[in-house]
């Protein structure tokens, strides 16, 4: 499997952004509302390079295939995790890849934060292994807490704490502790 | 035990601003509270100028979700009155917003006597979230987070009038 990084967006990756922002049938992995089509130029320069945390989630040296923002609440000490990522590469670890890089760098650049948290619907399995694989932990089902597509949804929270301990990468052995 | 007397609910108005310094003031009361304890009735009056008379008059969109939160001044704690007050709130926001699906509310991990007067409102306790908040600028806080979502049972009816 590719190694899965984290870099800045910027404008140029306004093209590869529509391989997810474009497919209908993508719905953002953890985020409440239905993943909103946006012209990629406009977002990329007024909601991406203004954000105190997003980042684009890129395969082995080749372009975006997803996003990954952090985003502090009224809380301090709280940040929301919200990821996407194009259908292609679902199914092969991506997200639990690119989780687990968001966890050992996002807690030094966000001044503050002790709290990443998720909300994640109780039926998107494949999110929710994503999140457990990558260390996060279940506090609660959060019930009839939004609705999505006319639906009043369940959701299940999720969070990891800075001084939780993160979860070793699976394709790396290492002999020293 | 049960208060003697009962438990009404209005809007506040500028006026209240002494009585709200009454236990906005009490750090016993605003312990488990985001902001610092108010020393002077200008807080009170600006809170109530700025933040709730405002938010009362917020029916700009109609979401299913809110959160409730509440303070007793201390000299009447220990009656039941919190637990009235809830009941009596959450009754009349599930009547007053027919869009509205779930309130919630989070209590102190070290606060059992504010879980206790969700748990005796009815509301549903979901589990614990930590390092939610952060109090007055110190470490952030593990918080319980209860609900109350339309037909969960019978809010408990009045003894309590709501009046505006």
């Amino acid at each position: 499997m590719n190694t899965v990084t984290l870099r800045r967006f910027d404008l140029a990756d306004a093209d590869a952004m529509m391989s997810w922002a474009s497919d209908p049938v993508v719905t953002a992995f953890l985020n409440r509302e239905p993943y909103e089509p946006v012209e990629p130029i406009a977002f990329i320069r007024d909601t991406v390079l203004p954000h105190p945390w997003f980042r684009a989630i890129c395969l082995a040296g080749d372009g975006p295939v997803g996003e990954v923002s952090v985003t502090p609440t009224e809380d301090r000490c709280r940040a929301e995790l919200g990821i996407t990522l194009a259908r292609a590469h679902w199914g092969m670890g991506v997200a639990t890849a690119a989780l687990k890089r968001v966890l050992a760098t996002v807690y030094a650049d966000l001044d503050g934060v002790e709290r990443v948290e998720a909300l994640v619907d109780v039926d998107n399995a494949a999110a929710r292994r994503a999140l457990e694989k990558a260390g996060f932990q279940q506090e609660a089902v959060m019930r009839s807490y939004c609705v999505v597509k006319g639906l009043l949804r369940d959701m299940v929270i999720y969070s990891f704490i800075s001084t939780d301990p993160l979860v070793e990468r699976t394709m790396h052995v290492s002999l020293s502790s | 035990m049960e208060a003697e007397g009962y438990v009404s609910l209005r809007e506040f108005t500028e006026a209240d601003a002494e009585a709200l310094l009454e236990w906005a003031s009490d750090p016993r009361v605003v312990r488990f509270q985001r902001r610092d304890a108010y020393t002077h009735v200008d807080e009170a009056r600006r809170y109530i100028i700025d933040h709730v008379l405002p938010f009362c008059r917020t029916r700009g969109t109609a979401p299913s979700a809110a959160s409730l939160g509440y303070l007793v001044a201390r000299a009447h704690w220990g009656r039941g009155v919190a637990t009235r007050a809830v009941s009596a709130a959450a009754e009349a926001v599930f009547a007053e917003w027919p869009w509205l699906v779930r309130l919630e509310a989070i209590a102190d991990v070290e606060n059992p006597a504010s879980q206790r007067v969700l748990e005796k409102a009815g509301f549903t306790r979901e589990g614990v979230l930590r390092r939610y908040v952060v109090l007055k600028g110190r470490p952030s806080r593990d918080v319980v987070m209860f609900s109350f979502v339309r037909g969960d049972g019978e809010v408990k009816p009045a003894e309590v009038a709501t009046h505006s």
